[in-house]
Formats: C-alpha cells, sequence, structure tokens
C-alpha cells in the first residue's frame, strides 16, 4: 500500500468529515434543545453557499467577509424560521413538526430554483486554486481553511454552552423545559437563539465548502443526508458525538472509496448507521436524554 | 304574445348559436396548436442541462411559430416534463403526457438511462425524439416511431479517438467516468481505440450521478501517474467539479474531455483548469446552416444562457419533428411523419441531418478546444 495515498485519503476524509460535522453540529443541537427534527436544515446549508456567492458577486464584497454576512443573514433566517413556522407548533405532535420541517424544505428548494436558476454556480474563493504541499499530503488553501474554520467555530460552540449564561440556558432547556421555564428561563428566547445558531451554522459550512465544488438549489438534500448520518451516528443531541461521527464518516467513506470502491462510499453511511444502531440504539456518544 | 318563457328561449338558443358561428367563422386563424412534451431533468443535479435543451427548443418553437407555425398554421406549444434525471420518473412523466395530457409528440432521453427505459413507455404508441443521450441500445432497439439526435457513443468516439491518437498524442491515459450505461459504454469504447493505437491505459475510476466532490477518485487516478486524465462527465455541474478538482489535487499533466459535453457554462465554471482542453461536438455557430442565425438572435434575445450544443439539439429536436408534420399534414399520422424523417436529409440547426431506418440521425463532428475561456473549433 502507497503511504502517500493512504495519506491523502485520510487528509480527504478529514475535511469532508469536518464539513460534515459543521453540518450536523446545528441539527444536533436543535434536536437535543428543543426536540424538533428540522428536514429543512440542508437548506439553510444551500443557502449559506447562495448568499455567499450573490454577496460576493453582486457588491463585490471579498469572499471572507461574504461567508460570515452569509451567516449572519441566515442566522437571521432561522430566528424567522422559528417564529413562523416551529414556535408556534411547539405544542404540536412531533409529527407535524417535521412534516412542518419537510415542507419547509420543500418551500425552500424550489423557491431557491425559482429564484437562483437550476444552472450550477460557484463560489469564487482567493483560495480554491491555491495548492498547498504538507509532506506529501497535497490539499487546496481552501481544504484547509474548511478544517480551521470549522475547528474554530466548533470550539466557539463549545464554550458558548459550557460557560455563556445562554449556553446554560440552553442546557438547561435541554434537560427539563418546563423545569427551566419555571426558574424564570425564557424558552422563547432559546428557541430562537438555538435556531439562529444551528442555522448559522448550517450556512458556514455552506459558505466553506462552496468554493470547493459546484452549488445548485438542492445540494440541501446532500447536506441533510449527511448530517442525519452523523446525528444518528454521534448520537441525537450530542454535540461531541456529532464531532466524532462527522470525522469518522469522512474518513471511512475516504478509505472505502479509495480502497475498495466508489460505487461503495455511498452506502458505506448507511452501513455504518445499521453498525451503531444494533450496537448501540442511541448513538456512539449518548447516554441521558440532554446536550453533551 | 312572447311569454317570458319564449323570451328567455329565444335568447338561450341565442346565447348558444352564436359562439357557433363565431367558433366556425374563425376556425382558419385559431386552429389547435400541435403539443409537444418536453420530458427532461428539469430538477436535480442534472436541472441545468435539461433546462438548456428546454430552452433551446422554445427558442426554436419561437423561430417556427414566427414563420407561420406547421401544417398549416398550426403554432407549435411545448410541454415541460421533469423525469429528475431517472428512469422510473422518465417513465412515469411519459405516461402522464400520453395519457391525461394528450400529447402529439414527445422529445426526451436527455441522459442514456432514461432514454432506454422511455422509450420502451412509449413504443409504437408516438413519434419520440432522444435528444443527449448517447448509448447505441437506444436507437438499436428503438421502435418505429423513436428517433436519437445525438451521435451514438461510437460515432463520437470512432472520430474523436483519431484526434486523441493524432494531435493529442499522450502516452498513457487514466480514465475517470460517470457510472451509467453510457460512462461504462464510452470506457469500453476508448480503452480499445485508444490501445490500437499505442497509448497505454493505466486505469479508470467510475463516480456516482450523485456526488459532489471528487477527491476520493482523482487522488487515486492521479497516484497512477497517467500521462492524461480523460474526463466522461455528461452533467455541467460534476464536471466542472472535477475539471477543478483534477488540478487542486496537484495534478500537471493533461485533461482530455469526452465528445459532446463541452459547453461555455462548463468553460465558465471550470475556470483556468479547462485551458487547452480538446473536446469534440456537433455544435459550432459558425456551421452556416440557414436556420442557425435566426435560432442564436431568438435564444439571445429570451435567455442569459450562451447557446450550447445541449440547446442546439433542444432545437434540432422541434426542427425535425416541425418537419415531419409538415409533410405528413398532421401531427397524429405517426406512420407518415416517421416515413418523411427518415425518407431524405432534414435541413436543421446542425447542418443536414439523415436519419437511419432505425432513427438514429448523422450529424457532423467537429473538433474543439478551449481557448481564452472560449470553445473555438479547430480545422486542419
Amino acid at each position: 500500500m502507497d503511504v502517500t495515498v493512504f495519506a491523502q485519503q485520510i487528509a480527504n476524509g478529514l475535511v469532508n468529515g469536518m464539513a460534515y460535522v459543521l453540518i450536523a453540529t446545528g441539527l444536533t443541537l436543535v434536536f437535543g434543545v428543543l426536540r424538533i427534527v428540522n428536514f429543512a436544515h440542508g437548506e439553510f446549508y444551500m443557502l449559506g453557499a447562495y448568499i455567499t456567492y450573490f454577496v460576493g458577486t453582486l457588491l463585490g464584497i471579498d469572499y471572507l467577509a461574504a461567508a460570515a454576512i452569509a451567516a449572519v443573514v441566515v442566522a437571521a433566517l432561522g430566528i424567522a424560521a422559528n417564529k413562523l413556522i416551529f414556535w408556534p407548533l411547539r405544542r404540536d405532535h412531533e409529527f407535524t413538526i417535521l412534516l412542518s420541517s419537510l415542507g419547509l424544505a420543500l418551500l425552500i428548494s424550489n423557491g431557491g430554483e425559482l429564484l437562483f436558476g437550476a444552472d450550477p454556480k460557484y463560489v469564487d474563493s482567493p483560495f480554491a486554486d491555491e495548492v498547498l504541499d504538507i509532506g506529501a499530503i497535497t490539499l487546496t488553501q481552501q481544504r484547509v481553511l474548511v478544517f480551521a474554520a470549522a475547528v474554530v467555530a466548533l470550539i466557539g460552540v463549545y464554550l458558548f454552552l459550557r460557560y455563556s449564561r445562554f449556553g446554560k440556558m440552553m442546557r438547561a432547556t435541554a434537560q427539563n423545559p418546563d423545569g427551566a421555564a419555571l426558574t424564570g428561563i425564557n424558552i422563547k428566547l432559546v428557541h430562537g437563539y438555538t435556531f439562529a445558531l444551528a442555522c448559522g451554522l448550517a450556512a458556514l459550512a455552506g459558505a466553506l465548502v462552496g468554493p470547493t465544488v459546484m452549488i445548485f438549489p438542492t445540494i440541501g438534500n446532500w447536506a441533510v443526508l449527511k448530517g442525519f448520518i452523523v446525528v444518528i451516528m454521534g448520537g441525537l443531541g450530542s454535540v461531541t458525538g456529532a464531532l466524532f461521527a462527522g470525522l469518522l464518516l469522512g474518513v471511512i467513506e475516504s478509505l472505502g472509496g479509495g480502497y475498495i470502491s466508489l460505487g461503495f462510499m455511498e452506502a458505506i453511511g448507511y452501513a455504518m448507521i445499521i453498525v451503531v444502531l444494533l450496537w448501540r440504539p442511541n448513538g456512539l456518544f449518548s447516554t441521558a436524554r440532554g446536550l453533551r | 304574445m312572447f311569454g317570458r318563457r319564449t323570451l328567455l328561449a329565444t335568447a338561450a338558443a341565442l346565447a348558444l348559436a352564436i359562439p357557433m358561428f363565431g367558433g366556425l367563422g374563425g376556425a382558419k386563424a385559431q386552429q389547435p396548436p400541435v403539443r409537444i412534451a418536453v420530458i427532461g431533468p428539469m430538477s436535480g443535479t442534472g436541472a441545468f442541462d435539461g433546462q438548456l435543451g428546454l430552452e433551446g427548443a422554445q427558442a426554436m418553437a419561437a423561430v417556427i411559430n414566427a414563420k407561420g407555425g406547421v401544417a398549416g398554421g398550426r403554432k407549435i406549444e411545448l410541454l415541460t416534463y421533469d423525469d429528475k434525471g431517472s428512469p422510473e420518473e422518465g417513465v412515469s412523466a411519459a405516461k402522464r403526457a400520453m395519457e391525461q395530457d394528450n400529447v402529439d409528440l414527445i422529445i426526451g432521453g436527455w441522459f442514456s438511462a432514461v432514454a432506454l427505459s422511455l422509450k420502451e413507455a412509449t413504443r409504437d404508441k408516438i413519434v419520440t425524439v432522444m435528444t443527449s443521450s448517447q448509448h447505441p441500445k437506444v436507437t438499436e432497439e428503438g421502435h418505429k416511431y423513436l428517433f436519437r439526435l445525438n451521435a451514438t457513443s461510437a460515432m463520437m468516439s470512432d472520430f474523436y479517438s483519431k484526434a486523441i491518437c493524432e494531435r493529442i498524442k499522450p502516452k498513457s491515459v487514466a480514465f475517470m467516468n460517470v457510472n451509467d450505461d453510457w460512462g461504462r459504454l464510452d470506457l469500453e469504447n476508448y480503452t480499445k481505440l485508444l490501445t490500437n493505437c499505442g497509448i497505454e491505459i493505466k486505469g479508470h475510476e467510475f463516480y456516482n450521478r450523485t456526488d459532489t466532490d471528487f477527491n476520493t477518485a482523482l487522488t487515486k487516478l492521479k497516484a497512477l501517474n497517467p500521462d492524461a486524465i480523460y474526463v466522461a462527465a455528461i452533467n455541467t455541474s460534476q464536471g466542472a467539479t472535477i475539471y477543478r478538482q483534477i488540478r487542486q489535487i496537484g495534478y500537471r499533466g493533461k485533461v482530455i474531455a469526452s465528445a459532446g459535453n463541452m459547453n461555455p457554462k462548463l468553460v465558465e465554471l471550470s475556470g483556468n483548469s479547462l485551458e487547452n482542453v480538446y473536446s469534440a461536438t456537433p455544435f459550432t455557430e459558425d456551421n452556416g446552416a440557414p436556420t442557425m442565425k435566426p435560432w442564436l438572435e431568438e435564444y439571445r434575445k429570451s435567455f442569459k444562457n450562451e447557446p450550447s450544443f445541449i440547446a442546439s439539439l433542444g432545437a434540432q429536436a422541434v426542427e425535425v419533428l416541425a418537419f415531419g408534420v409538415n409533410a405528413a399534414g398532421d401531427p397524429r399520422a405517426y406512420d407518415k411523419i416517421a416515413a418523411a424523417m427518415k425518407a431524405q436529409p432534414v435541413p436543421t440547426v446542425l447542418g443536414e441531418v439523415r436519419f437511419s431506418d432505425q432513427g438514429q440521425a448523422t450529424q457532423t463532428i467537429h473538433l474543439v478546444q478551449v481557448q481564452k475561456k472560449q470553445i473555438v473549433s479547430v480545422r486542419d
């Protein structure tokens, strides 16, 4: 076995995996705190990529600033989605919420097709074609940026959840919403910024991954699928679980595609879900209800 | 003595009679349109290709309608259906078009996998023109009303392999092909043809039609150290990602694009990574065909995309059907339409096209190259 190729495939897998982690963290937060399975999560990823593209091409703003703007705008859209759909439905049956999120997903992706056009677009980044040789491994600056920015974002999320007042309110809501409300926590506010955080992270993922591929209005389907695989594997509601499961999925896909068969690559995620669910039905990192 | 009842009855009779006479008087001007179903990938990863083909067809329909339509003044009306790039969706779209919407003719078959099942749904029932699919079985196992415009993989590869052997001259090649009927057949053809002229085949990878990232596959191909990487990608967004990622993984050798899959959007999306890359295509704007100019004008006026090969196939599909309907005088006289289309060369936007007994078109193919982000014909 060629060591260089092996190392390269591991590096490819880690970068892809980190993007999965970024997508899945928002998905798992919304589930962990609010018990909402949000099928529209991938669409916020798509919007993140498109807003980065439009802010960059129409306003001429540089890539990094455009990505930051996209994350903020989509976080605001997340708050709006919560206000219009998820908050009013919070007392309804979970199937109602699930179907509403599916409806929202279809609305955004079809709306995107109408608004942005079906033609693929390319998010221009000055780092996309700059090749970095790290030892025997070749990565573009953009792919290094995906990894690095995701690490920074995740550390930020960790510190926020662990030490900030808002983070503590979120964890309290995750453990027991009624109890949290009784102690004076504003549950409506927690709903709002959980969505803002989750959608902002999804948008950031879209803005970062955008320049490594082409974007089109249905890329959200791909994102939400990968997100769910990671969330189920890592344990619903577990942020640590999402981190390990995401990286694991990325590396195993890359090695599986590299050494077994590319046709098998897509199937690996689903096969891993089955194995994990048989062996640890609550996911790799699940212990009890709540944010971990 | 006119009772209220009599008055009402007279009024009712008049109300019924007036539109009848009006209808008779306007029959010449208000003939029913000829309804053509366009069944293509309007959503999903192939959506852009579907859109381009549809735009091409719409522009040509507008050109023909402006000149008075077909079969003595009937307008062409296009109805759009989404096959989502999947064979099952294609079949259900064809059934809806024929049974519910009662269309006269069908255009479809962007991707080979869809064309292969679509032809069974329309077998011997309705005149069907397949556009860009290249799998030979589409026409080899076609039916009496089936036509296909794109050159088959075999016709393209005969022409293009010669150009690769004589002009591009790589010492060795590795293949990056889409994992579908067309991609597998394309690999088989070129492996044989390039081996015959002494080019070493280093290996191949198949990627899936739903993949968005190709680093894993390209890393494997780069490790084989080939002189050239040959890319067979129909889908514009996947193609552009592959061409970019080939350069992003640090590969510095030659890149060869599969025949029939070079378009302005691909060049735009691929940045500098397509510079000097060759391809082969039946579409060049300067081919001198009489309908090329009005079609280009109409297309540029109505749509923001650049005219492309796939758009010209959409246009050609409408043109050959219009020719058949004009010759037969009736969009439902399928035997007459099919016979007329096969009897003589049909003048189209891509020059004269001849159909074989199986309905396979013979098109003129040109070698093209990307130079300074423009697709230019390479002439000897």
